[in-house]
């Protein structure tokens, strides 16, 4: 019982106590007050009449048979998966995973056994890698065995962009049928033809290596029609399949390609590839684009209407200058040939380094001042201040190498490597910037594979415009760099619906072994999910050890793809400050934004901005020590068998790969806030294929939980409205104690079962809260006075967590708002994540809690939840109908937050008549959505977790809450 | 040794007595020292309406002026920075700084001043002192460039003239049409500078891509010894085996498209990336003649774009990288002519190293220091078609006859 008095002291601080209740052997002092002293016996009684309750001791007696139920429900759950896995034609062996994708086998089986009504969560971003053979939407040019793969062959790089299929499994669900009757959901896009969902997979090889690449598009099928016609090897195989290239070696190595692959090269033009390219980066992605000045990145989304005209300038072997005025509309105005490959070139004739990257990380160790004459060594170490430049500037590149007598020997590798970067990366930004002067434009956006998302060069590039432009003109970056053209070549298959894409359709994930760009690692050519494992057993270290999380080819053991082997590092990782990561981007056309955010091109969800490293430091802190605790819960929940233990190893070594890339360059997956990372932990667990960590927990939880629902309800019941509304939003904030992501919660448990807590919570609750707009939100609820204001029609409630928070906490505010009459949507993930509640779980816990209560029953079978329930038996008259509904929909995610730019179609068409949202919980009231602004009443009620928040945000204290209303206007 | 001279007779002193050295500038600059010095053939007296004291007047106005005008040769030499020893024992040698400071005759003041330009100015302000017990009176360096720029274009006739496909074209420009124009001084570094008027300019831009990086980067990869050496390895050179064309981009084809034929250079030493050569087995004067076209270009483009960002037609190409040599001229000219479509032109100073040097001796004047005024440049000998250029070469033996001059006439007050 350690850590009670610290409870008891938190109490003692303040002045007017609750009363409160003997619970668990631990006693306070009381002073009672007659609504205290109603609720608590209220809650008494039903805390002594019931059986469920756990003591911890009982926890630890139950543990063995709730093993054998999540072994039964694990194994139902793998027979479905080589179901699914024998119907792709694999022969996916034993209990694990038959994958044949590569590299990026998040394996999501999304098809739970349950005895609910499925929940199609395939609209979300998280898929299984299984690729489509369900046609329901096909290329419309399918036939043409066009296939789904795009190329843009440089003079030293090979830039690889293919597709792959989403698993769309639409709907047999009912839940989700009648939510889209009654909300008239859209099928989430309304064009001519649809945008298929699938992944866009970016992969680079080199040039002179070209026979990997080949072998890696033929070992993937690429080059027919994608992977479909793996699926159907009925179909012959086409000898006239066409693929889209683009670079100078679609036209040099057609003939290759028509030999060893049968396969034509459909030449695309390089501009118009590369402005198609960077157009969609620009318009479809996120923070695609950043600037970089003496190291600090910073990510911007550039409002669309205000992208044109810019300077695109894509530095490859040569360099080209590209004016872009809009689609399709460009002029290449300039260009030079002091391009990557003089770097290159130059290099190695200097250095003997064997590859680019090894060249540019010699620049990094580099001390260019030996080799350039700055102005301080013409000057005598003065400035020439009075045409502003200073002694460190180098008047000439290699200037020093002509006074001294020293040889090319006697000059280190690393300083040639450094001068020469400087001297071509300075050139670039300079002749870049006289042409954005020329034509005007404020712009200029670096692209082609010499960045590299190197520090070096992009600083050099960027100190150059900024010097020659003082200031005025901007150089920026974009993440995708190096796949401009490829994308381009892409997006000139017709009709594949690319160009359609909104920014809220993509979501980008980094799975271990995805290709990485960037930088000078590929990812190795991971065949299924134990390949994976293996190869992070092996490569990938724990915990600190590790300098490199993204993965590098073991050596000797690709066979496949132009995945270099560090030979002379042997297993050790490299670690790549500067280079950023390019994830799979998720097409996921049926999100949208959400439509009742005030001022979406404003919105930014995360309150905490991991850009400020000490913040980065504390979460990292945070993540990594909770980490043990949740592989102990994740290999539960599949049954503590070996294969879960493995599993549970292997997502520990990388999601602390991650947590280590980050720590190393937290700019490292694009712009990086909290909800990213909690996300990025979320997404890590399914990659190693655990459903659901907590189900077992969450299951006992609601089942404790619902237990003593029916007392509550009667309990406030009895009260007055006013004092009930007050009991209700108290409840919420009580009962969203319950978070095993906080680790002052997770010692919580501990110490008591959940009803002890929950009860010891809400008894420290105390008005006025940390925030306190209960008044507010009070009066336009009930009205002052005689006034009686006019209820809500619809009610969004973001839900948080399972047990305690949804049963105790959010369904009677549920059915307090039914009972005056305004419609519920209960807004829940749509995958798990933590111990929050999903909309799969929820029909569930409704009709359980329906069964003691006939508000919440009528509503819920108003809003189709109790379709085929058992709670039938209830005698359902048909007066139900006049009740207004209670319904449930997913919200598009599986994260612990909400980003609202992203949600589900099903969500936003809820939210079209909503006029009252109510986000709960920490997760997406506090770390995301604290600031954000909402076209209708909005009430934000979380408890808050974490000390470090606490102080932050509301300037409190850990267990201090939040009631924040912000009336629409 | 061939000299080279400038069309200009170097010594025309019938009595061929030695010349009565009179002044001298110096640009020390980050890799060649220049030097400007002044010698007499003859005196005589010219008067202006009336006689006057000399000193009062220089800055206001001459009307009232008497002169005394000398006859005389510009010299000019130069030396290796890093030889800079060499360039001292010329001076001294030939006594050149015993007239930088003082009126005709007075050998023995001590308090030489000498002006001089170029970083190297305020770097070896102390060597001069030390070695010779001569001050260097600091000139901005691109105040000299341009007042020497002015200088030559205003003063000596055919100074300015194109090259293109191999052919020298001279210009005489108007003066009242010369301005405004771009003045690229192509040193170790290269500085751009636009020229409104007698002193009237402002550097514009510049890089760091010049004659010290081809030097430099030459030196690494050629073990040539000395900077003509590798300009003229240059010469047989083919850059096509080093440098990335766009025809080997596109199979042999051009990109037609954007206007790229086959044989535009793609990726300077971009082919080096894919063969399995080192460096050695790359010809030398095939990498001098790469890195020669890549270095050309590259000023000539930059040059362009800031011409055409100040509307300005002429650009004017000066230091000591050109040194008259055909191809560098050809591949900036072609440079420009390609960038602006034919709309600008790069123009070529005969005496394009040492504008800096002019300019610091033509501060003597400016600055009242000293009455010497040039007033006109006589050419006395019509020696002009010589061919080629002329080159120079490290005057370590530091003798006169290395050096060219111009013939001239000043007046002095």
């Amino acid at each position: 019982m350690h850590g009670i008095p610290a409870t008891l002291a938190f109490n003692d601080k303040i002045p007017y106590t609750r009363p409160t209740i003997t619970v668990a052997g631990w006693v306070r002092k009381q002073r009672v007050s007659e609504v205290g002293v109603q609720r608590i016996l209220g809650l008494m009684a039903s805390l002594s009449e019931d059986p469920v309750v756990l003591g911890i001791n009982d926890i630890k007696e139950k543990k063995e048979e709730e093993t054998e139920i999540d072994n039964n429900n694990n194994k139902e759950h793998i027979d479905k998966v080589v179901v699914i896995g024998r119907e792709e034609g694999q022969s996916g062996g034993g209990g694990q995973c038959g994958e044949r994708d590569m590299a990026h086998p998040t394996g999501n089986p999304i098809h739970r056994s349950g005895s609910r009504p499925q929940l199609d969560l395939s609209k979300a971003a998280i898929q299984g890698n299984f690729e489509e053979r369900n046609p329901t939407i096909l290329l419309p040019n399918q036939s043409d065995d066009i296939s789904h793969l795009a190329l843009d062959i440089g003079g030293s790089l090979i830039k690889l962009v293919y597709f792959s299929r989403h698993e769309d499994h639409s709907v047999n669900d009912k839940r989700k049928k009648i939510v889209k009757e009654r909300l008239g959901v859209s099928n989430g896009n309304r064009r001519s033809y649809p945008i298929l969902g699938g992944r866009l997979h970016f992969v680079k090889f080199e040039t002179n290596k070209l026979n990997e690449c080949l072998d890696f598009i033929s070992s993937k099928q690429l080059h027919r029609a994608g992977l479909d016609s793996r699926w159907h090897p009925e179909s012959p195989a086409n000898e006239n399949a066409i693929i889209k290239a683009t670079g100078g070696g679609a036209y040099k190595f057609a003939d290759l390609f028509k030999e060893r692959l049968g396969v034509s090269l459909d030449k695309e033009d390089e501009m118009d590839c590369l402005v198609a390219g960077a157009n969609f980066l620009l318009k479809a992605i996120r923070h695609e684009a950043f600037t970089h000045m003496e190291g600090q990145k910073e990510f911007f989304q550039i409002d669309q209407n205000d992208l044109f005209p810019y300077l695109l300038v894509n530095i490859g072997s040569g360099v080209s200058m590209i004016k872009v005025d809009g689609d399709g509309k460009f002029q290449r105005v300039s260009g030079t040939n002091v391009g990557g490959g003089t770097y290159w070139g130059l290099g190695r004739l200097l250095t003997k380094c064997k590859s680019f990257d090894e060249l540019l990380e010699l620049s990094q160790r580099g001390d260019n001042r030996t080799i350039d004459m700055l102005v301080g060594d013409i000057y005598g170490g003065m400035d020439y201040s009075k045409i502003g430049l200073s002694a460190s500037t180098i008047a000439s590149s290699f200037g020093k190498a002509i006074s001294e007598n020293k040889e090319l020997e006697d000059y280190r590798p690393e300083d040639i490597s450094l001068s020469l970067l400087r001297m071509i990366s300075y050139n670039i930004g300079q002749i870049s910037y006289l042409n954005a002067l020329r034509f005007g434009i404020k712009r200029i956006f670096f692209g082609g594979f010499f960045i590299r998302g190197h520090a070096y060069t992009m600083d050099t590039i960027s100190f150059a415009v900024h010097f020659w432009s003082k200031g005025e003109a901007q150089a920026m970056f974009l993440r995708h760099e190096g796949f401009l053209g490829a994308l381009g070549a892409f997006m000139s298959y017709e009709k594949h619906g690319l160009d359609d894409l909104m920014v809220h359709h993509l979501v980008e994930r980094f799975p271990m072994g995805a290709p990485y760009t960037g930088g000078k690692i590929h990812g190795p050519p991971l065949g299924n999910l134990n390949e994976k494992i293996s190869w992070m057993e092996k490569f990938v270290r724990k915990g600190n050890e590790i300098i490199a999380p993204v993965p590098m080819a073991p050596p000797g053991t690709t066979g496949l793809g132009g995945f270099e082997v560090p030979s002379s590092k042997g297993g050790t990782l490299r670690s790549d400050a500067s280079a950023l990561n390019v994830g799979v981007l998720h097409l996921v056309p049926t999100l949208e934004v959400f439509p009742l955010l005030r001022d979406p091109k404003t919105y930014e969800p995360n309150t905490i901005d991991l850009a400020d490293h000490s913040e980065l430091d504390y979460w990292f802190t945070v993540l990594s020590d909770h980490l043990p605790d949740l592989v102990d819960k994740a290999v539960a929940s599949e049954g503590g068998t070996d294969d879960a233990k493995r599993r549970g190893d292997a997502f520990a070594r990388a999601f602390s790969a991650h947590l280590a890339r980050l720590m190393e360059e937290p700019a490292a997956y694009g712009k990086l806030g909290l909800a990213n990372l909690l996300e990025l932990r979320e997404e890590c667990l399914r990659e190693f294929q655990f459903v659901d960590a907590y189900r077992s927990i969450k299951q006992r939880e609601n089942e404790a939980s619902l237990a003593v629902l029916p007392d509550l309800l009667m309990d406030l019941d009895s009260m007055s409205e006013e004092t009930r509304l007050l009991m209700l939003i108290e409840g919420v904030l009580a009962a969203n104690i319950f978070d095993w992501g906080s680790r002052a919660c997770v010692d919580l448990y501990h110490k008591g079962t959940i009803i002890e807590i929950y009860r010891m919570s809400r008894n420290k609750m105390q008005r006025p809260w940390r925030v306190d707009d209960f008044d507010v939100f009070k009066e336009r609820m009930l009205g002052s006075g005689d006034k009686k204001p006019s209820q809500h029609k619809r009610a969004l409630l973001f839900v948080d967590n399972t047990g305690a928070d949804i049963v105790l906490g959010m369904l009677p505010l549920a059915r307090e708002l039914l009972r005056r009459g305004t419609e519920v949507v209960l807004v829940a993930n749509s995958l798990p994540a933590l111990n929050d509640v999903t909309a799969m779980e929820l029909p569930d816990i409704v009709a359980e809690a329906a069964k003691h209560c006939d508000i919440l029953r009528r509503a819920a079978e108003a809003g189709g939840l109790l379709v085929d329930a058992m709670v039938s038996n209830i005698d359902g008259s048909r007066e139900n109908s006049s009740s207004v509904p209670l319904m449930v929909v997913e919200n598009g995610c599986g994260s612990p937050c909400i980003d609202l730019r992203q949600v589900s179609s099903e969500l936003a068409a809820a939210a079209k008549e909503a006029d009252l949202i109510i986000l709960e919980g920490m997760g997406r009231a506090l770390h995301t959505n604290f600031n954000a602004k909402f076209k209708c009443d909005a009430l934000k009620l979380a408890m808050v977790k974490n000390q470090r928040l606490a102080e932050k945000l509301i300037k409190g204290n850990i267990y201090d809450c939040v009631c924040r209303y912000e009336p629409a206007n | 040794m061939d000299l080279g001279n400038l069309g200009i007779q170097p010594n025309s002193d019938p009595n061929g007595s030695k010349d009565h050295v009179s002044h001298m500038a110096l640009d020390i600059g980050g890799t060649l020292i220049k030097l400007v010095y002044f010698s007499r053939n003859c005196e005589c007296s010219v008067e202006d309406k009336e006689d006057k004291p000399s000193n009062d007047s220089l800055l206001v106005s001459n009307d009232h002026k008497k002169f005394q005008l000398l006859k005389g040769s510009f010299h000019f030499a130069k030396f290796e920075t890093s030889k800079i020893n060499d360039c001292l024992e010329f001076i001294q040698c030939n006594q050149l700084h015993f007239s930088g400071c003082k009126h005709h005759g007075d050998p023995t003041n001590d308090k030489c001043i000498i002006k001089a330009t170029g970083g190297g100015a305020h770097k070896y302000g102390d060597l001069f002192k030390e070695k010779l017990g001569i001050c260097l009176d600091k000139e901005d360096e691109m105040d000299c460039l341009v007042a020497g720029a002015n200088f030559l274009l205003k003063a000596v006739h055919e100074e300015a003239f194109t090259y293109i496909n191999g052919q020298k074209e001279f210009l005489q420009i108007d003066h009242d049409d010369l301005y405004p124009y771009l003045l690229v001084n192509i040193g170790s570094g290269v500085s751009m500078i636009k020229v409104d008027g007698d002193s009237k300019f402002e550097r514009v831009s510049g890089t760091n891509v010049g004659g010290g990086t081809f030097w430099g980067l030459g030196r690494l990869l050629t073990k040539c010894k000395t900077f003509d050496e590798l300009l003229e390895l240059s010469h047989q050179g083919n850059n096509r085996v080093i440098d990335m064309l766009v025809g080997d981009i596109y199979g042999g084809m051009d990109y037609a498209k954007i206007g790229l034929s086959s044989m535009t250079i793609a990726s300077s030493f971009g082919k080096a990336i894919s063969d399995n050569k080192e460096l050695e087995d790359y010809k030398p004067e095939d990498i001098s003649r790469s890195l020669l076209r890549m270095i050309s270009n590259n000023i000539g483009q930059i040059s362009y774009l800031n011409a055409l960002r100040f509307g300005l037609k002429r650009i004017f190409f000066g230091g000591f990288f050109i040194r008259g040599h055909a191809y560098t001229m050809d591949t900036i000219s072609v440079a420009v002519n390609f960038w602006s479509k034919g709309e600008a032109k790069a123009l070529f100073l005969r005496h394009e190293g040492f504008l800096g040097a002019l300019g610091a001796f033509v501060s003597y004047e400016k600055h009242g220091f000293d009455d010497l005024m040039v007033r006109q440049l006589v050419h006395q000998s019509p020696v002009s078609a010589q061919d080629g250029g002329y080159k120079i070469h490290g005057s370590q033996n530091g003798e006169l006859k290395d050096n060219e001059s111009i013939e001239c006439s000043v007046y002095v007050s």
